[in-house]
């Protein structure tokens, strides 16, 4: 660096002759950071996210309107989860009001022996209505449709076992005769 | 002692990071006409700098959370001015840098010692002087950069910078001269 530059480099402040219009300039300058500061749009405000909400809407009336007419609650509280239990309800239900029914009208039992067969059969048709309503649930649910079938074999085996009992002690009564 | 200087105004600069608008008028207050000068003797005209200054400002204020204190704000604020004004010449097709090449001239012819020319003379000289000239020598002169700034602000090479940079005080000693 030479004598003439560093006589001008040390006097370059004498180069900053002009004066800006700071008033003007720094309106410019307030307007254009102003209309930059991130806007809050509400989001109902936008038309794409209207449309979107609409269609959301539109599709949440439509399901509902149509599980209230064509789904699984429509055809009553008979609907089944699958043919396959509808048949084994069927079968079963059968069984075992039949058995039941034999057990109401048996002569030999007294009410409180009826009573308590009864509560228990009462609690095993509460298991069954839950496992019905599971089953509705889970189309597919091999396991509730296993624990309906148990739900079942159970009721049979307590009026077998209970029939069984009945049979047994008539057996005792009609053996005594015969015991010296 | 160099990093206190990089941290002039930082507590200024901190709260325009949040966005603060007195703050930030503040520091425009406080370089301002610096920053005109400097467009002035860029671009030449009133006009055009008072646009590049406003447009470096906004540019400043809205990337400042990426100003990390390398440099002085100021030396930050001057470079976006700078470069402003330099991609503004280019896009009027005004050259930045001297038509001549002269990256074959293996000596520079020597130019008569001016250190006693009066400041004045000197700034109605470079106001004289053609466009391309005028630049690298207020950046060179003035603007206090070196060459090899001088050639990334102009995207020319280092000696490319020093062979105009030659010619351009070359030129401004003849004018001055008739002065």
């Amino acid at each position: 660096m030479d004598n003439f530059e560093k006589h001008i480099r040390e006097n370059a402040s004498a180069f900053d002759a002009h004066k800006a219009d700071r008033a003007k300039m720094w309106a410019n300058i307030a307007a254009e950071l102003k209309s930059d500061t991130p806007k809050v749009v509400p989001l109902w405000k936008s038309p794409l996210l209207r449309i979107a909400a609409g269609i959301v809407l539109f599709i949440g009336i439509a399901g509902f309107i149509g599980l209230s007419v064509f789904g699984p609650g429509a055809y009553g509280e008979t609907q089944y989860a699958s043919k396959e239990l509808l048949d084994i309800d069927m079968h079963y239900k059968g069984l075992v009001s039949y058995h039941v029914k034999l057990v109401e009208n048996h002569p030999k039992l007294s009410e409180a022996d009826k009573a308590e067969f009864l509560s228990f059969m009462d609690d095993l048709d509460a298991e069954y209505e839950q496992l019905r309503l599971e089953m509705q649930k889970n189309l597919d649910n091999e396991l509730v449709l296993e624990a309906i079938v148990a739900n079942y074999k159970k009721r049979i085996e307590l009026i077998e076992n209970l029939l069984k009992q009945i049979n047994d002690s008539k057996v005792q009564d009609d053996d005594y005769g015969y015991t010296l | 002692m160099e990093t206190n200087i990089r941290f002039t105004h930082q507590a200024l600069v901190e709260k325009c990071k949040t966005g603060h608008s007195s703050s930030q008028y503040q520091l425009y207050a406080l370089y301002v006409d610096a920053m005109y000068n400097i467009g002035m003797r860029m671009l030449g005209n009133k006009e055009d700098a008072e646009d590049i200054v406003q447009d470096s400002f906004i540019d400043a204020f809205k990337n400042l959370p990426n100003f990390k204190y390398e440099s002085t704000f100021g030396a930050w604020l001057k470079r976006i001015v700078i470069n402003k004004s330099i991609n503004h010449l280019k896009a009027k097709r005004i050259a930045v840098v001297p038509m001549e090449q002269h990256e074959y001239h293996l000596h520079e012819e020597p130019i008569e010692d001016m250190v006693a020319v009066d400041i004045k003379k000197v700034k109605v000289g470079i106001e004289k002087l053609p466009s391309g000239y005028k630049q690298i020598l207020s950046l060179y002169l003035i603007e206090g950069y070196d060459h090899n700034e001088i050639g990334e602000i102009l995207e020319v090479s280092t000696s490319t910078s020093k062979s105009q940079y030659h010619r351009a005080k070359k030129k401004l000693a003849e004018i001055i001269k008739t002065l």
